[in-house]
């Protein structure tokens, strides 16, 4: 970990935009951090959860079929997926909690778009012992019902969200709505490197071991650095994860993979950096967010749930600005080809959010040199995609098997 | 049109201040109301532009301004709503909003335009005094807008002592720490905060969340100048129409005359 302060701007991105009550809170969280983080034997707890509980490190795996197939540069895929509860998320959650416990609260709180954050909190809180109440998306329950199930199992209570757009963004605003309510025993579990200080650097800093693992690992490998990393872009964590240890080796070359959806169009996509990348302060930080010329934000699309979100972490957001981070959107059917690419190539089955990030790979690794390292982060696992992706790609036997289950239930 | 500092100079026992959301249920009905308020002693309107992503709204003011945005309601009609109302009450109106809006438009033009429309302060909770907001308060100062600041009891005494300093016009504190519309008790540790700001400043107090009743206004008469009823008022619109909330405001005003 870092001796620097915990930022609470990133160039103009970032602050603390919230009604005054949640003030005090953010302090609270600020000042526990700024200890703990610095805090051998919290870092050392931290680590043990890590490779004891989470399964990190996680491999970094040579990915030669898709390299061959690519004919491009060399590819290499980072598999968060291989973590506890299937995906990234768990990291932070795992860090969160244990400055959640120190801080004597006794329950956390989050919100989920595609559920793989609300499932690694609610593990988390079961594993801490700790209670858990998790905000979900109207919408997004529909779609990701196997994580709710999860989430249930693991003792969490889910709350479906039913105002607004139903979706991640409308689960933001009632998480903290509880939290200003419930600021004496909760802590706000915020799953991206987004919302008001110090959440942004906090939830970098525990996901940068994405990225510190890479490095020790490509070196390990190939004895250098990686040229490029890619990785997909809905908030922001798993990227700045990957990215962040990087961001001062300028050799690197950083590319971000936003939700293109099905098209350019209001609604139709997430990307935040399309044709008009709109700075606005919405959800406690400023940065980008996909809004109207009046300031309303947008309804969004993705075929990832995890990915729909309309603003991008303030951190995320000056890298941009700075050309550190190249920015580029891939379509829902892009998504989908790839997805199957990887299924086929490599015998891993992505995350949708992931697969975002290998399409934009197989866009870029053609035009490559064959020594050109590139560095994919498979961000989580597709198991809990599999109402959507089926539905895409094997949609008669898919619903055969539902009607088949269905009747069987109520035959019992 | 009374400014805010007239109204607050009177010798009510206690004020009221009302909310309504601009567009909810539809613009005509936002001005009526906005008349049958003023026409029932109401002595300060707060309109709030509806945004898509209020952190501080509770489920009612939240439905109202959804409702609101579904029917198209534009930042550009709420200061025509405006410009209507200050040309047809006597009583300071105040925008009530969120920081993306006047952002959004750009804080100058927001606030030129704010003060065009006759309006005379706004309340943006999630634009705190200590952020870097394109210097909102300058640039309201500069059209003639207060800023009217926001507490709660969970604000810490050096916060407290700050905002205090660069207050003006009143302070507005919640009565609780919650978003609005929830709860309906008025309790020691409100009241014990109302104390605490007024030990620190000289300027006029209104307080809100869960005010709910002419009881409840009753209770804060001595604590604070002025009470603040927002959600009840569109529930009671939803129940009663306009004659239940020209009744309920009639019944709170008699507690203040």
């Amino acid at each position: 970990m870092t001796t620097k302060a915990i930022e609470q701007r990133f160039g103009p991105y970032g602050g603390r935009y919230v009604p005054e009550m949640l003030i005090p809170a953010l302090d609270e969280l600020t000042e526990a951090y700024a200890g703990l983080r610095n805090d051998p034997g919290f870092q050392q707890e931290l680590s043990d959860l890590f490779t004891t509980y989470s399964g990190r490190p996680t491999p970094l795996t040579y990915a030669a079929n898709l390299t061959r197939r690519l004919g491009g540069c060399k590819i290499y895929l980072k598999m968060e997926g291989l973590n506890h509860t299937g995906a990234h998320k768990i990291t932070n959650a795992l860090g969160q909690g244990l400055v959640a416990r120190k801080m004597g609260k006794t329950r956390l709180i989050a919100e989920t778009g595609a559920g793989q954050h609300g499932v690694a909190t609610a593990t988390v809180a079961a594993k801490l012992g700790m209670a858990c109440t998790v905000f979900m998306g109207q919408v997004d329950i529909q779609r990701q019902y196997p994580n709710v199930y999860a989430m249930r199992l693991l003792g969490a209570e889910v709350v479906p969200v039913t105002f607004g757009t139903r979706t991640l963004k409308d689960a933001v605003n009632a998480a903290l709505k509880h939290w200003i309510e419930h600021l004496d025993d909760t802590h706000y579990l915020i799953g991206s490197a987004l919302g008001p200080a110090p959440y942004p650097a906090m939830v970098r800093d525990f996901q940068s071991v994405i990225g510190r693992e890479v490095k020790t690992q490509i070196m390990e490998a190939e004895g250098r650095l990686p040229d490029s990393l890619v990785a997909c872009v809905g908030g922001g964590s798993n990227s700045i994860g990957l990215f962040a240890p990087f961001v001062d080796e300028p050799s690197v070359r950083c590319f971000g993979t936003e939700a293109g959806g099905t098209g350019p169009k209001p609604g139709e996509n997430a990307a935040r950096f399309g044709e008009n990348p709109q700075i606005g302060i919405v959800q406690g930080y400023k940065s980008y967010f996909l809004q109207n010329d009046d300031g309303q934000v947008q309804e969004t699309h993705s075929i990832s749930a995890g990915l729909d979100y309309a603003g991008i972490g303030p951190e995320l957001a000056q890298l941009h600005d700075e050309g550190r981070i190249h920015f580029s959107s891939v379509l829902d059917s892009e998504v989908l080809e790839a997805f199957k690419i990887l299924c086929r190539e490599e015998g891993i089955i992505p995350a949708l959010e992931s697969a975002h990030a290998v399409a934009r790979a197989m866009q870029l690794a053609p035009g490559l040199p064959k020594d050109h390292i590139m560095v994919i982060n498979i961000s989580g696992r597709g198991d809990k995609d599999i109402f959507i992706t089926a539905k895409h790609l094997d949609e008669t036997r898919w619903v055969e098997f539902l009607k088949s289950e269905v009747q069987d239930i109520e035959n019992h | 049109m009374k400014t805010i500092d007239q109204v607050f100079a009177t010798n009510k026992k206690i004020g009221l201040m009302t909310h309504v959301v601009a567009g909810y249920p539809d613009l005509a009905a936002t001005a009526d109301l906005i008349r049958l308020m003023a026409d029932s002693g109401v002595d300060l309107v707060e309109i709030q532009i509806p945004f898509s992503d209020p952190l501080a709204d509770g489920p009612t003011i939240m439905r109202a301004s959804q409702h609101a945005l579904d029917n198209g309601i534009t930042t550009n009609d709420c200061f025509r709503l405006a410009e209507d109302m200050a040309n047809k009450v006597d009583i300071p109106l105040l925008f009530m909003t969120y920081g993306n809006i006047p952002f959004a438009m750009g804080m100058e033009r927001f606030m030129r335009r704010s003060a065009g429309a006759g309006i005379q302060g706004l309340i943006i909770p999630d634009l705190p005094f200590d952020e870097e907001t394109d210097d909102h308060l300058t640039l309201a100062h500069k059209a003639g807008l207060k800023v009217i600041q926001v507490t709660s009891p969970s604000t810490n005494k050096k916060r407290l002592e700050k905002v205090c300093s660069i207050a003006e016009g009143f302070i507005y504190s919640t009565l609780k720490v919650g978003i609005t519309g929830a709860g309906t008790d008025i309790d020691d540790q409100g009241i014990a905060f109302l104390n605490r700001i007024r030990s620190l400043t000289d300027l006029p107090i209104a307080a809100g969340f869960g005010i709910s009743s002419p009881e409840h206004v009753e209770k804060l008469m001595g604590k604070t100048d002025m009470a603040v009823i927002g959600s009840h008022v569109i529930n009671l619109y939803e129940k009663k129409g306009p004659q239940g909330v020209a009744r309920f405001l009639e019944q709170c005003r008699h507690v203040g005359s």
